[in-house]
């Protein structure tokens, strides 16, 4: 059990995005920010991405009255979205923007579930991706609430009503930042999820293929324990991809009808 | 710290990979999806609406058949009522006409016979009276003169007239 670290270790620098084109393209090469590539986490976005559109493009051609197939399962995750995310959370007046919202879910749902793929690699598991998505949801919400009030109303509404003025300014900057730290939440949130799942199963792969390579009575015992905590975590990692899409909409829902009733509170 | 900085690369890649996915939803996936959910709603709501109406329409029916059978159940009954008046009625004029028949037959026959009878009678006598006159004749081995046959005759008839009286 000498190398249990080395493994480990091992372990979190595969987790390290890497670059598939472009300069520096090997796994283990440490990238620039600002490097112009294209990394591993990148490709198998954009795979879910396409496999998402492609299964929503192939469902929407399979509309019948009576449900079934393909169609069935396409109309059931926009009604499930529709109807447990937006309008639980929003209300009939979140309809309009359920295409952004069905677009969130879905998209962080199937990356999150490429990425139980053995081999494959969520395209949520990367910061880049959670931070950006993040981001987006923040600058779509504003710009929902200034569109619908006005720049200066929008900004207004940020400070309770009958609030002292005494303690106005240390409030309003309260709000301010609260605001600005929903995108980083909603990032790490979603890229920390994916990451410490990725690690807990490399963990009892670990120690599935050490204590088997140990052969012994006690070790067998032990990699078999590690293989059924592993089928376990597995199917607990399936369960936490669909949460955290599921967070992820909700609290975009729950941001974006913010910013419409903002002022009302 | 360095490990909390996004890659510049990786999140335009990301943006732009949900930038096409959502037009590709907003504008070509969705609608289809929204709108037969739209439909397949309208189309529960109608049904249940129809399904109510034919269901109260349906229960007038049946409330407006059980009357119609309870009053034609009461015309049947009256109908057999007044078939077996007529019936009845109709037996007995059939019976006492074909009693009258009858005796009209019978009278018709007693008549007729009677006739016969009386032609009968009438050629018997003269038969008789013929062969009465012929045996006489013979026994008193003369025969009578044309005016003596005439008045035996007469005699004669009469009596058996006198007979025929009974």
């Amino acid at each position: 059990m000498e190398n249990l670290g080395p493994a480990v270790t091992k372990l979190l620098e595969e987790l390290n995005p890497f670059a598939v084109l472009g300069k520096g393209a090997a796994p283990g090469v440490e990238l620039a920010k600002n490097a112009v590539v294209l990394t591993n986490y990148s490709f198998f976005l954009i795979v879910a991405v396409a496999l998402t559109a492609i299964f929503f493009l192939i469902a929407s051609r399979r509309m019948t009255l009576v449900p079934k197939g393909i169609g069935n399962i396409g109309e059931w995750g926009v009604e499930f979205v529709r109807n447990n995310i937006v309008l639980d959370v929003m209300g009939s007046e979140g309809v309009k923007y359920l295409p952004f919202i069905v677009t969130v879910f879905f998209a962080v749902l199937f990356n999150d579930f490429l990425g139980l793929i053995p081999g494959m690699k969520p395209g949520t598991g990367t910061l880049g991706t959670t931070f950006a998505w993040g981001i987006m949801v923040f600058v779509v919400y504003n710009w929902v609430g200034i569109k619908k009030h006005g720049l200066w109303k929008y900004l207004k509404s940020f400070l309770p009503a009958g609030t002292p003025l005494v303690l106005a300014p240390f409030i309003y900057l309260l709000e301010v930042i609260s605001h600005v730290l929903r995108p980083f939440t909603l990032g790490v949130r979603l890229y920390a999820n994916m990451y410490a799942g990725h690690i807990v199963l490399g963990i009892f792969g670990i120690f599935v293929v050490m204590a088997a390579a140990a052969l012994g009575p006690v070790t067998a015992v032990v990699a078999g324990l590690s293989l059924a905590m592993q089928i376990v975590m597995y199917a607990f990692e399936v369960f936490v991809a669909f949460i955290q899409a599921y967070v992820f909409a909700i609290l975009t829902a729950v941001y974006m009808n913010g910013a419409i009733h903002a002022g009302e509170h | 710290m360095d490990k909390i900085i996004p890659l510049t690369s990786e999140l335009l890649v990301s943006l732009v990979s949900f930038a096409v996915l959502f037009v590709v939803m907003w504008k070509f996936a969705l609608p289809p999806i929204t709108k037969m959910l739209d439909e397949r709603a309208d189309k529960i709501k109608d049904s249940l609406e129809k399904a109510e109406e034919t269901r109260v329409e349906a229960e007038r029916l049946l409330n407006e058949y059980k009357e119609q059978l309870a009053e034609a159940r009461l015309e049947s009954s009256r109908v057999i009522e007044q078939g077996r008046k007529v019936a009845e009625t109709m037996k007995d004029e059939i019976v006492a006409k074909a009693n009258e028949e009858r005796e009209s037959i019978l009278a018709r026959a007693r008549e007729e016979i009677q006739g016969e009878k009386r032609v009968a009678l009438a050629e018997l006598q003269a038969s008789v009276a013929d062969l009465s006159v012929a045996v006489a004749g013979r026994i008193i081995g003369s025969t009578l003169s044309a005016s003596d046959h005439a008045a035996l005759i007469e005699k004669y008839v009469a009596e058996v007239g006198s007979l025929n009286e009974n």
